[in-house]
């Protein structure tokens, strides 16, 4: 396995002219060629793409208001322990490593190619790249029915980063944390919105007290905060919801259609672009810094190991059990109690815990403990394409009604036997896949639409 | 028509970097341009002036008198095809930018291009969230033009079928929001035939002394009823429905003002771009690269090809919009009934108004581009295109100022008869002052931020207009 990278690939070079001094020199314009692939990068991408389905598989196997329920109910069930595990150590995270490596991707894509005369150029290349994954994304969601879909908000955002592709790693990482500190400052406006309501809520119960007759702004406030709170998801529309989703092609097709809709539109402008862009400039550093191709030395990981868990844990788990836990069940005296949401400390947490995943990857890589496995996970990264494609394909077929229709059936921590079996099932048709041909089929079909010509699939 | 200076006359690998061309050479672009910034200003102050679409709509209704005919004839005229106009010029301008042969030791076009696109996207963000004004179209066109840019070394017959193709779907567009009401109105009915039975029987039962519960509506069946009569609410024309929004706007304070168009803002930049602008957008951009490819903008047909153009183009705009607002009528006087018989919303053909009519008008402009009666007027209109940028961040400055809270609070206390005198001045202010600026500098005040921002270092730093040609620049090493 070829875990070192050229010398010009290097990461801590931040001359921004070193993509051009390649040391293979490319008379025209190819896709990276399988012997120039860094598969630890892979390696880290198929851990993220096969954690990625932990936090998806809900969305495809169980109504919402599940969260509700479980909140609410005893904690001492399989359901709340998984739900505990699944919130403080992997929530957010797979889609930070996943938006890490997009990052680093995009740096390897316009790195291994130099600009020709008279073809297409990198940008255009490039763009056409990420147009394509847009019209994948809306494929996944519209066509294939998952709602969770993530490739339509990578293609749009990715399509900010390419100025910063010669940007260097110090750089990049400060306006990652910028987007962070943005982000927390939104965050924070909202709640402030909510804080404000429940303020006019204690006022009125206060004035009540007092015995002055209430205004009528102070009755609605005091409506408004007391639905909010007493909030429970409907019966009759649980039941409904879960209804559609059990129907046929056309009746999930319909169900999902405003939410696909509204999902990318709002999803764009208020999450994506804020949410993704942020671990994407993370990511392009920390390729730049070598951290995913296996540069560090093994104390450098060690290291990252210790703070990345060791601030990354403890936020999550005061996240999942303040926030989560307290602030659904108690959500007055959490908003009277907390002046910060612990919500905003989301993109901190998501941060650190990355960093402990990936130095984790990378100490079980160096350790030469579980090669089978990271051989594995490396193959399933190179096919992530397909392989996230195929999370839909496969789910949407096991949960819809449309396929085996087992949607809302399963208990929450039985969803995770799924998970399991699709992990095995893409970790050896993968292997398989890749023993016969250089890239996955989507992956394939990417690329012959981004050349606009067929590229060779079969290793000779 | 004019060129850039030619490559060859740098020395080819020296340290010489050529100034990229002031602005685009091609005069009928500029002068098109000119036009649809300023020709915009007679909509966008509908929603400056506080024009509401209440009064928009009680007009529509009375259908009298020459307030109603002055709307009408704007409705038809301007009303979208100056935005078109606008993204026709962006789509030929795109392919211009991207067609530069790259120099030695200059960044590739596609990169600047990138680049120039991403900051107009930023610009969008400062016209629309700090000043404020909630229509702004930067924003999108610079998502627009870092989504299409790869499509411009297409063919011209692909362009023309990625035009009509867009144009289709935009149309669609209309149609589905339309059988989405068709859809609504029919659960609608469904749930008061089954209200009316329900009371029948009760009527029934209560006649016969049986004592039962009253049969009621689900909660869906409810939320069906309520959808649609909340729907037909919303169409109602109301005068007293703008009372909040005229409060608020005329509020003295920038953030109480800021906080009330927000969601306007954010609404136009996030849901209109993903369900109309983008395909309205697109159908233009590529509708300009089409054009230009196939040599419209360089005088490509005769003078009489282009007449003939403009009045096949006019005409058939001015028949659809006779179209639209005839049956725009019709749905405002009775919604339920419009539904009930129609089978297509009014707006069905608007896209292909808006396409055919700008099409007349840039027809128009070509054919009228070599004569003497109208050189004058079409270079000062030359000068407001080549400072668009300038032109329409100045109009959203010198709007808000006058109509908002925090300057002179004019909302909604015009009629709309000064709404557009007002507008007559600040487009002759606008000419002159275009006109005037140009004779002492290369580039408009914002377009010479954008360039200076777009292309790094490498560009002199003045704005004003040097002698020397070519212009280049020596960097010293």
């Amino acid at each position: 396995m070829d875990i070192n990278l050229p010398q010009d690939f290097s990461g801590n070079n931040s001359n921004p002219q070193f993509h051009s001094t390649t040391t293979q020199t490319q008379v025209t314009q190819k896709p990276v060629d399988k012997a120039e692939r860094i598969s630890t990068v892979d390696m880290i991408r198929g851990v993220a793409l096969c954690g990625i389905l932990l936090m998806n598989i809900p969305g495809f196997g169980i109504h919402w208001s599940a969260f509700d329920r479980m909140i609410r109910g005893p904690q001492n069930t399989a359901d709340f322990y998984t739900m505990e595990v699944i919130s403080v150590f992997f929530e957010g995270t797979m889609r930070g490593l996943f938006s890490m490596l997009f990052g680093a991707g995009m740096l390897l894509f316009t790195m291994n190619k130099k600009e020709t005369l008279g073809g297409p150029s990198v940008a255009e290349l490039y763009y056409r790249r990420l147009l394509l994954l847009v019209a994948f994304g809306v494929f996944n969601a519209y066509i294939l029915l998952w709602q969770g879909d993530i490739l339509f908000f990578y293609g749009l955002c990715g399509m900010l980063l390419y100025p910063f592709r010669k940007t260097a790693a110090k750089w990049l990482f400060a306006l990652g944390i910028l987007w962070i500190c943005f982000n927390m400052i939104k965050g924070q406006i909202n709640y402030n919105e909510t804080r404000d309501k429940r303020a006019a809520y204690n006022e009125a119960v206060q004035a009540k007290k007092e015995g002055k007759p209430l205004t009528d702004e102070q009755k609605s406030a005091k409506a408004e905060w007391l639905q909010r709170e007493n909030w429970r998801p409907d019966s009759m529309e649980v039941q409904r919801d879960i209804s559609k989703v059990r129907g046929s092609y056309a009746t999930v097709f319909n169900y999902y259609l405003p939410r696909n809709s509204g999902g990318e539109i709002w999803g764009t402008y208020h999450w994506a672009f804020w949410d993704c862009v942020a671990m994407m400039l993370i990511g392009m550093a920390f390729f730049r810094w070598g951290y995913f191709s296996n540069k560090p030395r093994t104390s450098t990981y060690i290291m990252g190991l210790l703070v990345g868990y060791g601030i990354g844990i403890p936020i999550g788990y005061i996240m999942f059990s303040k926030g989560m836990i307290e602030g659904t069940l108690h959500q007055g005296l959490y908003v009277d109690a907390y002046t910060v949401n612990h919500q905003t400390l989301y993109d901190v947490k998501r941060f650190f815990l990355c960093l402990g995943h990936a130095s984790l990857i990378m100490l079980v890589f160096r350790s030469n403990l579980l090669n089978w496995l990271m051989k594995g996970l490396a193959n399933v990264g190179q096919m992530a394409f397909t392989n996230y494609l195929m999370q839909s394909i496969i789910c949407t077929l096991i949960f819809h009604g449309y396929g085996l229709g087992f949607y809302n059936k399963l208990q929450f921590h039985q969803l995770y036997y799924v998970v399991g079996g699709v992990w095995i099932f893409q970790l050896i048709t993968s292997s398989i896949w890749l023993k016969y041909y250089r890239f996955g089929p989507f992956e394939w079909l990417w690329r012959s639409m981004t050349y606009w010509k067929k590229q060779p699939m079969r290793l000779k | 028509m004019e060129q850039p200076p030619p490559a060859e006359q740098q020395p080819i690998g020296s340290q010489s970097i050529h100034t990229p061309p002031a602005y685009s050479r091609i005069p009928s672009l500029d002068i098109i341009r000119g036009i649809g910034v300023l020709g915009a200003l007679f909509v966008s102050i509908w929603i400056f002036g506080g024009f509401s679409e209440q009064q928009q709509n009680q007009l529509l209704l009375t259908s009298k008198g020459w307030n109603y005919r002055v709307f009408g004839a704007l409705q038809i005229f301007f009303s979208g095809k100056m935005l078109a106009l606008v993204a026709i010029v962006f789509g030929a301008a795109m392919v211009i930018f991207l067609s530069k042969q790259q120099q030695a030791g200059q960044q590739p076009a596609v990169d600047v291009f990138v680049k120039k696109y991403l900051w107009l996207i930023v610009f969008g963000v400062f016209n629309g969230l700090v000043l404020l004004w909630s229509r702004d179209i930067l924003f999108h066109l610079g998502i627009m033009a870092i989504l299409l840019f790869v499509f411009f070394r297409m063919k011209p017959r692909a362009l023309l079928v990625a035009t009509l193709l867009m144009t289709v779907v935009y149309c669609g567009k209309y149609y589905w929001d339309y059988a989405d009401h068709k859809k609504m109105y029919g659960k609608y009915t469904a749930a008061v035939t089954l209200e009316k039975k329900y009371e029948k029987d009760s009527v029934a039962k209560a006649k016969k002394a049986i004592v039962a519960k009253k049969d009621t509506l689900t909660k869906f069946q409810k939320q069906d009823k309520e959808a649609w009569e909340g729907l037909v609410a919303g169409k109602k024309v109301d005068l007293k429905k703008d009372d909040d929004n005229i409060k608020k706007m005329r509020s003295g304070n920038y953030g109480k003002v800021w906080n009330h168009l927000l969601p306007a803002t954010q609404s136009r930049q996030a849901e209109w771009l993903y369900k109309k602008g983008v395909w309205y957008l697109a159908a233009m951009i590529f509708m300009g690269m089409w054009l230009y490819k196939i040599g419209f903008f360089t005088s490509r047909f005769t003078r009489g090809q282009y007449f003939l153009l403009a009045i096949a183009g006019i005409t058939v705009g001015v028949l659809l919009a006779w179209y639209r607002v005839h049956f725009q009528q019709i749905s405002l006087q009775d919604y339920e009934k419009f539904v009930k018989n129609k089978a297509l919303p009014h707006t069905i053909f608007f896209p292909i108004e808006k396409a055919a009519m700008a099409l007349g008008y840039a027809s128009l402009v070509m054919a009228l581009l070599h004569t003497t009666v109208f050189s004058k007027i079409f270079s000062a209109f030359a000068a407001v295109g080549k400072m668009a940028l300038t032109n329409y961040l100045l109009q959203s400055i010198v709007c808000t100022m006058f109509f908002f809270g925090y300057g002179m609070g004019y909302f909604a206390r015009l009629t709309q008869f000064q709404l557009y005198l007002f507008v007559a001045e600040v487009l002759l202010l606008q000419t002159i002052f275009s006109v005037l600026w140009l004779r002492r500098f290369t580039y408009g005040p914002a377009e010479w931020l954008w360039r200076r921002i777009s292309y790094g270092k490498m560009l002199p730093h003045t704005m004003r207009k040097q002698s020397t040609t070519p212009q280049t620049v020596t960097v010293l090493s």
